[in-house]
């Protein structure tokens, strides 16, 4: 066994990285056939197809106040050992949560 | 979320890692296939170091290919969120898993983010997950999410712009529509 797997392209957004993988042949690289059996036994779910669904239907600068806000700020901040490591965006049905950009 | 915390937090060294909540999917959204779904993330940008290729390698010898047990796969999360300078991990719609599953899953995510103090967590979710949340994780940042009139108004160009049935629309009609709407939905 090899003592590590290691990635297939320079992209660092696994969202892309798995659309990749399921859309190989689009892109012409040969994957390791190991990985297609290694990533199914890590999960079944696939997040990344409910993803491109949402980018495609989002609407650019909708929700952005909210990157401005103190309390994002402070939770994605550089500082190191933040107190807090936890955001909640909390929302009614229907308010956008999922949509923010 | 996702795409503006790689634009403004940039940089190769992050990792931003995401899982949406389907209530539809309950059945299939256990707490191990949704924490592997985001473990599949991190090991995809990482590549896939020596002891999760021995769990798998076990896995399909002597339990018949069988997923990771909870205490395992948590185990295994620590040492992948720990191998990076920054992970962001992003739950979308927390409301939408079962009760059950959502408990083990905060409660992994707790044990996990502990490791690793540079880990961020972004959770979404109606409001009566919010006790659930606070009780398990203590010092949490809320935001209350609603549209801004200006949030509303973009969406309205955008739906007119699309109208199928353009010629049914007036300068007056969308005036009203432009000024009605966004006043009402924002006193909701």
């Amino acid at each position: 066994m090899s003592s590590e797997r290691q990635r297939v392209t320079g992209d660092f957004n696994p969202f892309n990285l798995l659309t990749n993988y399921d859309n190989i042949v689009d892109f012409g690289t040969t994957v390791d056939p190991w990985w297609r059996e290694f990533l199914p036994w890590l999960s079944q779910l696939e997040p990344q197809q409910r993803h491109q669904g949402v980018r495609t239907s989002r609407l650019n600068g909708i929700g952005n106040w909210v990157l401005e806000t103190k309390g994002f700020r402070k939770w994605s901040g550089a500082e190191d050992g933040c107190a807090e490591q936890v955001l909640f965006c909390e929302g009614n049905p229907g308010v956008g949560k999922t949509y923010l950009r | 979320m996702i795409d503006s915390l790689y634009d403004t937090a940039g940089g190769k060294d992050i990792v931003v890692v995401a899982l949406y909540c389907d209530f539809l999917a309950q059945q299939k959204q256990t707490t191990t296939s949704m924490l592997g779904a985001i473990l599949k993330q991190l090991a995809v940008i990482q590549g896939i170091p020596e002891y999760m290729q021995r769990a798998f390698q076990k896995s399909k010898i002597w339990f018949d290919g069988q997923g990771l047990r909870l205490p395992d796969l948590v185990k295994i999360m620590k040492k992948a969120v720990t191998a990076r300078p920054r992970v962001f991990i992003c739950i979308d719609g927390l409301d939408e898993s079962t009760p059950k599953h959502r408990r083990e899953l905060l409660k992994s995510l707790r044990e996990i983010i502990r490791v690793s103090p540079n880990t961020r967590l972004f959770l979404t979710g109606r409001p009566h997950v919010r006790g659930e949340i606070m009780k398990c994780f203590g010092n949490v940042v809320q935001i209350p999410i609603s549209p801004t009139p200006d949030d509303i108004r973009s969406y309205l160009e955008k739906r007119l712009e699309s109208d199928t049935d353009p010629d049914a629309m007036d300068d007056g009609l969308r005036a009203d529509i432009m000024r009605v709407i966004p006043e009402k939905v924002s006193e909701m």
